[in-house]
């Protein structure tokens, strides 16, 4: 029998979409908007088939609570990201999580799928992780269980830190059907610029740049703060005002920001185009079969990982593992079971 | 001091452990006398019980023998830095075998600094100001700054998810620890590492910071130092109310702005340590803010001029702007010498840790001073205001009969008042043994169910700081209103 969708439109619903899945020994792909699902390859089943079910959470959709005066704010985990950018933006308020450059294919277009994905936004380099921005989650487990961790309050140690533990757990241990993130106000000023110097020459004359990306032509930067502030650091550093970069989207190489510059030595040799954010070990990656192949190669030879966006099912696409081990089987055992959400997920 | 006859007898499992570790530590590394084992039955909170024994490894490889002969002999164990925790996490509670503490009170190095790289590895008993006075000396900052920070350790800093006066913008202590080592309790090294910026598996790197000791022994850390900022400017203004500098604390951190601090101290905490700090407090405020901008100079300067306006128009007193980075720092001394100076008017104090959204600041304070009031007890308040996080000081002395009920029911009333104004019930101090049963009501059956099996998951052998974090299924339905087991009280 072929797959179905199923649309919970709520918690209560979620957490019985899970049940049936587990007793009818389903297996579930959880769905936000599929931007990144649909481009998984063997890794995915961003549609029903034989063996898996999908469980969209579109129907969870928009904002639940934005208390401005906190800085905080709640919602439904389907809810998309511009949605959740406009109803803060009007507080002059924004959430630091988007994922691409404007004007680029979307990794991750909800909420939900942002932080079950957790895949590095430019600006990381200054605003940190996706997972420092949540504060708390609503989560049902793959054992139908609803339940919440962290609080709505912008500091909560109430117990394990599940709210890390599920960012970036990539729709395996729990279905997320709510999230309150961390806001912040919106910087008086945006600017890229761009420069062909070296960074070296430039890169101790900037106090917390916002972006760094640096492809095989020059560098752009992304500066953002007070419009003075912005003025004298691209002064000092020589940066002229620029569009922003273009991102290859073939791929994304993972590694310790320390092995960023080795890892890019080796790509030009493949034949692969690349744009580089050295400062958070992120290379962004185009190139045909062969040499996407090798990037992999090399970027597990320095400890990191290899995601392929790629529609192509033949290709091997997800590099990651589930994690340290004994703890992440024992994790997922104690959160999954019997293993309903994305078991074909990771590449172990 | 002699072994008394009350000493409890060893069983044969513990003599054995005892004689294994010794001759892992020799002399030097284990404490087992009453003496010895007396200054480990608590940390800063004043819960209490009797450790086994102390045994202090100096090495990775000791620790994971130490770990190795709990587990063969079926002792459970405690770890322990400086013991500055507040909430029992560091008290070796066992309700039928004691807990051998294992203090990492030898493993104290900062072993590198990657200056380049902007990060450190340090051994779990460094003591925290260590840390940024060593970052300093490269122009590099530490940011996580709890006001214990002159004694209380990475190690421990690690086990709570410790926070500071720096949180608002540098966030809690996870956002700054870049890979964790634990020793299991098989006594087997793990790394748990965040090096890598996605696709990195499950963060149980993140699930770590924050366990309170339950996953076995922290023997290391990576910690992500921070160019040190370019400028700084600090602002103390004082109120006539408490309430007028809550609501001015609400429009400073939904101004443009962020500042990178906001703390606020009340009348009773300024007379304390202006004595000692000669910070230039205003002795006649109800309540001052100490607010402080970082970063690059127009930034700054915006900020702190929005800041001095916004102070103003809420009926500020007095606004003023340290002179120089010696003013700044008696000003910060003030504020973190609070517990000490405590000392000069009351024997004993109990500190709170509660945090509410930041919007109903002015009615939780309210709601501690009555408190107080009702309880006949003399509270002092200093908040990281622009987290909404309060530490109410509750000052009693433990010689005056009946006295402690009466803090225990104010800390109770303290957390409950908090969870009703949608707070939580500890921001940076943990659980411990303190706050556990009010698990029950936080996370519900489904949600503690789910804690109890990611400890399980972490440690299968629940010889890892027992007792803590979680309650008993019976701790539910018995004593929900208890903070504290009976008997756990000095």
């Amino acid at each position: 029998m072929g797959g179905i969708w199923l649309r919970p439109e709520s918690s209560d619903e979620v957490a019985e979409a899970v049940g049936d899945a587990r007793r009818g020994e389903r297996a579930l792909e959880v769905r936000g908007g599929g931007t990144v699902l649909s481009r998984l390859g063997d890794a995915a089943r961003p549609a029903p088939t034989e063996d898996a079910d999908v469980l969209s959470v579109e129907a969870l959709s928009g904002v639940v609570e934005h208390p401005a005066a906190d800085l905080t704010v709640t919602v439904a985990a389907g809810t998309p990201i511009d949605e959740l950018a406009a109803a803060v933006g009007e507080a002059g308020q924004e959430s630091p999580i988007e994922p691409q450059l404007a004007g680029q294919d979307p990794l991750g277009s909800t909420v939900g799928g942002r932080l079950g994905t957790a895949l590095a936004s430019p600006r990381q380099l200054a605003a940190g992780r996706v997972r420092d921005w949540v504060l708390r989650v609503r989560y049902v487990t793959g054992e139908g269980r609803a339940a919440h961790a962290g609080g709505a309050t912008v500091k909560d140690v109430t117990g394990y830190d599940l709210c890390r533990l599920l960012t970036g757990s990539w729709g395996t241990l729990a279905v997320l059907t709510e999230v309150t993130l961390k806001l912040r106000p919106i910087p008086p000023t945006r600017a890229w610029h761009r420069t062909t110097v070296p960074r070296s020459q430039w890169r101790a004359a900037l106090h917390d740049p916002s972006a760094i990306i640096v492809d095989s032509e020059g560098t752009s930067v992304l500066l953002e703060g007070h419009p003075d502030d912005v003025a004298e650091q691209a002064s000092s550093a020589q940066l002229a005002p620029s569009e922003p970069p273009t991102l290859p989207g073939g791929a994304r190489a993972a590694v310790d920001p320390a092995r960023t510059d080795d890892l890019v030595a080796e790509l030009d040799a493949l034949g692969c185009t690349w744009a580089a954010e050295p400062a958070i070990g992120l290379v962004h990656l185009d190139g045909d079969d062969a040499a996407l192949a090798g990037a992999r190669a090399a970027a597990e030879r320095h400890g990191g990982r290899l995601l392929r966006l790629d529609p192509d099912p033949q290709t091997p696409t997800f590099g990651a593992d589930p994690g340290p081990e004994p703890f992440a089987a024992r994790l997922q055992h104690a959160f999954d079971p019997d293993a309903v959400l994305a078991p074909w997920r990771w590449s172990s | 001091m002699t072994t008394t006859a009350s000493e409890p007898t060893l069983t044969g499992d513990e003599r054995a452990l005892l004689a294994t570790i010794a001759g892992v530590l020799g002399d030097d590394g284990l404490r087992t006398a009453a003496y010895g084992r007396a200054t480990y039955r608590r940390d800063a909170s004043f819960l209490n019980a009797e450790p086994l024994a102390v045994a202090a490894p100096g090495a990775v490889e000791e620790a994971a023998q130490v770990l190795r002969a709990c587990r063969d002999h079926g002792v459970p164990f405690t770890p322990r830095a400086a013991g500055t925790g507040l909430a029992g996490g560091a008290t070796p509670v066992g309700e039928d075998r004691r807990p051998l503490v294992i203090s990492t009170a030898r493993m104290d190095r900062i072993v590198e600094i990657d200056v380049a790289g902007r990060r450190a590895y340090v051994e779990p008993g460094a003591v925290n100001l260590r840390l940024g006075q060593a970052a300093a000396r490269h122009g590099l900052r530490f940011a996580p700054d709890p006001a214990s920070q002159i004694a209380a350790t990475l190690g421990g800093n690690v086990a709570t998810n410790a926070g500071g006066i720096h949180v608002l913008t540098y966030g809690v202590m996870s956002q700054h620890v870049l890979a964790v080592d634990v020793l299991d309790t098989d006594g087997v090294r793990h790394t748990f590492d965040g090096t890598l910026p996605e696709q990195a598996g499950l963060d149980v790197r993140g699930l770590t910071v924050g366990n309170e000791g339950t996953f076995g022994l922290v023997v290391g850390a990576w910690l992500r130092l921070l160019p040190a900022p370019p400028h700084v400017a600090t602002l103390l203004a004082g109120f006539g109310s408490l309430t007028d500098a809550a609501d001015a604390v609400s429009a400073i951190v939904t101004s443009s702005r962020l500042p990178d601090a906001v703390e606020l101290m009340d009348a009773r905490a300024i007379s304390l340590v202006e004595d000692y700090a000669h910070a230039g407090y205003p002795m006649d405020a109800e309540a001052v803010l100490l607010l402080e901008y970082e970063g690059l100079p127009a930034g700054v300067e915006a900020g702190i001029g929005q800041a001095e306006q916004l102070v103003t128009e809420h009926g500020a007193s007095t606004v003023t702007r340290a002179a120089d980075s010696a003013q700044r720092a008696r000003i910060w001394k003030g504020r973190k010498a609070v517990a000490g100076a405590i000392a000069k008017v009351a024997p004993d104090y109990y500190l709170q840790d509660v945090v509410v959204p930041r919007s109903r600041l002015a009615e939780m304070l309210a709601e501690v001073l009555a408190i107080g009031e009702r309880e006949d007890l003399t509270i002092l308040n200093v908040l990281h205001a622009g987290d909404g996080n309060l530490h109410p000081f509750v000052l009693f002395d433990r010689r005056e009969e009946g006295v402690l009920d009466r803090v225990l029911a104010a800390g109770h009333d303290i957390v409950a008042a908090a969870l009703r104004l949608g707070g939580s019930l500890t921001g940076e101090h943990g659980v411990g043994v303190e706050k556990r049963d009010f698990l029950c009501d936080v996370f519900g059956e489904d949600g503690l169910e789910v804690q109890r099996r990611v400890r399980r998951a972490m440690d299968p052998t629940g010889l890892s700081n027992p007792h803590k974090i979680l309650p008993t299924p019976a701790g539910c339905a018995e004593s929900r209103s208890t903070m504290v087991p009976k008997g756990a009280w000095v």
